[in-house]
């Protein structure tokens, strides 16, 4: 009973061992310069570098056009491909050309009007222009085919109006449908709100694994693990100040990447509360801890974490949402992502920074972080115990 | 350099590779295991977007327009919603993605023959998508429009309904998708998930396997033989090589086997330009483990130098062209632009070294750079 009291929850001595054993972790981490080199890469420039030039949009696709009609109905399509979405590369002779320079890459969409294009439309009959487009890229290719339908149909219209006797400008004064569409949360699609905010959550989930995976491993491989389970420590005694210094580690590269670089270089407006999203986050790292402690116990060199942190962080990226939208995979797989605790981060993040929204709306993913926590630390331990002792 | 000495380092390296069952395993299974979880997760199509209707004219017409979205394959409907207030927080949970409010009056003013207004939410935090998404609610609404103009000229005109339709569409578009005709993401993907998973394995276990012999001190065997540093290099080198080769070879069949992607190129191109790769993506490996003490730093660096950039910076995603100024340039400086167009070409355009010569010359020339470098660098003599 006395033992008990002494060295168990009560006593002083349980914190102070606590306390020591998290100095010495924190110790660890700052004598890698190495480390915490690529950490300030990964939280700084790297999410500098990614939110600066990494577009998902369609930027001033090349595009040729053959044009056997030159009329002035074909020279008024033609002018109507502009940039930003598209630049016109000139005009070319033959499809053989086209095709030659969409082989090479060099073009990504060639527009073919044929003969009689104008008269056609004086006429009024229905024609056709078509448009070849590189499908090797599907995103850029689907926007690319959009807009041309947008610029097509809004000349089609015109043309057709105009050779009814009405004009584009009476529109109103006909049965039309104007469709107002506007972007909540990020109004102008800024590539530069959505892209540093993914690359900050993947960058918290990288080291929430790999830091404490890596730390077991290192204290197995020296064999100073032996030296630790002879020590009066208990393995959570042993396991949890580790999580602990990662946890203020990644928690400090986060508010570098939140107020160096997302707030100032970027200008990501962070409607939400700012204290909830380092609450969840503290809450997220915590359960990742929990896979890389099990992944710890699975391997047993640095070799080994590095691979199995691999082998997990692919389908964990893959099934936040971050890449595809759970609403766009299979449904199977949509299942799957519930059981990701990166999905309900990444809900949160995105909700948090960039929607404004409030627990009344997020308790959900909190709760879900909570419970996946609880269970995968859970087994983390046992496992650990399972091995030691 | 003697043959002999080559083939003992190799051979050493080899059993160890072996030995470490978990290794082995792992060497052979993350690279499939990680196509096919990428091939199945992974899509850019963009359909089935979740959104909710606010109708407040509630009239036939009303209905009319709501169900061109409803039965859109683009479009998921999630249901009615009563008002505009309703819709935030649906948007912010990502149960609905988009939305659209018809305003009472719609009928009136379309039977009136004016123009009636609608509006549409969409959610902006995938810009991609939302600009995607926009562009199918454009093509709707104007397919509605053109549908209520035809209507009206065949009424006031007294034309049958078809000539109507005719008169009020002069122009349309006909869309020929090259090289990937039904625009399957995962055609384009399959083949460049090659590229991105030997981007980083075979990187990877070379850069463990150098920096463990110097964590363990086991090199300081190496440096007290008569090994030279070539021999050293190229034995401890080619297994890693080998492993990768196998690699590519397992992913090309799930590419093309499983996944269908199309392989219009020649193999034997491919295959060369794959090992070329290969090798080059080792000599990334030799690089990093000549800079770095430990194993940890070493998956760190690898992961940030190799993966990171590869997913962002090679066209894995997004062409090359469609980036900025520093994107475009971080991507001709890394090699793996030039195997993904080496990828692209073999499997989706299949165009062969009349083409890729390029791209293949200067996979060379980053080669033989980054095994001159290494060669430098590593020392038998390496300063305490």
């Amino acid at each position: 009973m006395i033992s008990l009291h002494r060295n168990g929850v009560l006593g002083s001595a349980w914190w102070r061992r606590l306390g020591v054993m998290t100095t010495k972790e924190i110790r660890q981490l700052l004598r890698d310069p190495i480390l915490l080199g690529f950490m300030a890469f990964v939280f700084t420039a790297n999410i500098y570098l990614q939110g600066s030039s990494v577009s998902m949009q369609l930027n001033r696709a090349a595009m040729v056009v053959l044009d056997a009609d030159h009329s002035a109905q074909s020279r008024e399509l033609i002018h109507r491909f502009r940039p930003p979405y598209f630049r016109l590369d000139g005009e070319i002779g033959s499809a053989r050309e086209a095709i030659g320079l969409l082989d090479r890459g060099q073009v990504m969409l060639a527009l073919d009007i044929p003969p009689g294009f104008g008269e056609a439309i004086q006429r009024g009959e229905t024609t056709a222009v078509q448009l070849q487009v590189d499908a090797t890229h599907p995103m850029p290719a689907y926007l690319a085919t959009s807009y041309a339908a947008q610029i097509v149909g809004q000349f089609s219209l015109a043309a057709a109006l105009e050779r009814e006797g009405l004009s584009i400008e009476s529109l109103d004064e006909l049965p039309t449908v104007v469709n107002d569409q506007r972007a909540w949360f990020n109004p102008n699609q800024k590539d530069t709100w959505f892209m540093p905010i993914s690359e900050l959550l993947e960058g918290i989930t990288l080291f929430a694994i790999l830091l404490p995976a890596a730390a077991m491993v290192k204290e197995k491989e020296r064999g100073t693990v032996e030296q630790l389970l002879v020590s009066p420590l208990t393995p959570f005694q042993i396991m949890f100040p580790k999580v602990l210094a990662m946890t203020l580690v990644i928690l400090l590269g986060a508010s570098l990447s939140l107020f160096a670089i997302l707030g100032p270089v970027f200008e990501v407006p962070m409607r939400g509360s700012l204290s909830l999203f380092y609450i969840v986050t503290t809450l997220y790292i915590f359960t990742n801890a929990g896979i890389g402690l099990y992944i710890a116990t699975v391997a047993r060199n640095l070799a080994q974490v590095g691979l199995l942190s691999m082998l997990v962080l692919g389908p964990i990226l893959l099934l936040s949402g971050l890449w595809t939208p759970p609403e766009a995979m299979p449904v199977w797989m949509r299942w799957a992502t519930l059981a990701s605790p990166m999905r309900h981060f990444v809900d949160l993040g995105y909700g948090i920074l960039l929607k404004g929204a409030g627990l009344d709306v997020l308790w959900d993913s909190v709760l879900a972080i909570a419970l996946l926590g609880v269970l995968i630390l859970a087994l983390g331990m046992r496992r650990f115990r399972r091995q030691f002792s | 350099m003697k043959m002999r000495r080559v083939l003992a380092v190799a051979h050493k390296e080899w059993r160890e590779i072996v030995r470490d069952r978990l290794f082995f395993a792992l060497a052979f299974v993350v690279s499939p295991a990680l196509m096919l979880i990428f091939g199945y997760g992974l899509s850019l199509d963009v359909e089935r977007v979740p959104f909710a209707i606010v109708d407040q004219d509630r009239s036939a017409l009303s209905r009319d327009y709501a169900y061109a979205f409803i039965g859109s394959r683009y479009f998921d409907f999630k249901g009615y919603a009563a008002s505009d207030r309703e819709l935030e927080p649906l948007l912010e949970d990502n149960t609905i993605r988009a939305a659209i409010i018809i305003p009472p009056g719609f009928h009136k003013a379309l039977r009136a023959g004016r123009a009636a207004q609608v509006q549409t939410v969409v959610d902006g935090t995938i810009p991609s998508r939302a600009q995607t998404t926009k562009g199918y609610v454009a093509a709707i609404n104007g397919h509605f429009s053109t549908e209520m103009l035809a209507q009206h000229l065949s009424r006031v005109r007294g034309l049958s309904a078809d000539e109507a339709r005719a008169r009020t569409q002069a122009v349309r578009l006909e869309v020929r998708y090259l090289y990937n005709q039904s625009a399957k993401s995962i055609w384009s993907l399959a083949p460049k998930l090659i590229m991105l998973v030997m981007i980083f394995v075979s990187p990877l276990l070379t850069a463990v396997g150098i920096v463990r012999e110097k964590e363990t001190g086991s090199i300081y065997n190496i440096y007290a033989s008569t090994v030279s540093r070539g021999e050293f290099l190229l034995g401890k080198l080619a297994p890693y090589v080998a492993v990768a080769i196998g690699n590519v070879l397992v992913l090309w069949l799930i590419a093309t086997l499983h996944y269908g992607a199309p392989f219009k190129g020649a193999a034997l191109f491919f295959f060369l330009a794959s090992v070329l790769f290969v090798i080059c993506t080792t000599g990334i490996g030799l690089l990093v483990s000549l800079l770095v003490r430990n194993q940890l730093a070493a998956v760190v660096v690898t992961l940030v130098a190799t993966m990171i950039p590869a997913l962002d910076y090679s066209g894995f995603l997004m062409p090359v062209e469609a980036m900025g100024a520093e994107g475009s340039l971080e991507a001709r400086l890394l090699p793996a632009m030039y195997y993904t167009n080496i990828v692209v070409g073999s499997f989706l355009k299949g165009v062969g070294l009349e083409v890729l010569w390029v791209d293949l010359l200067v996979l060379a020339g980053y080669t033989v750079a980054l095994f001159v470098a290494g060669y430098l660098l590593f020392s038998k003599r390496p300063r305490a």
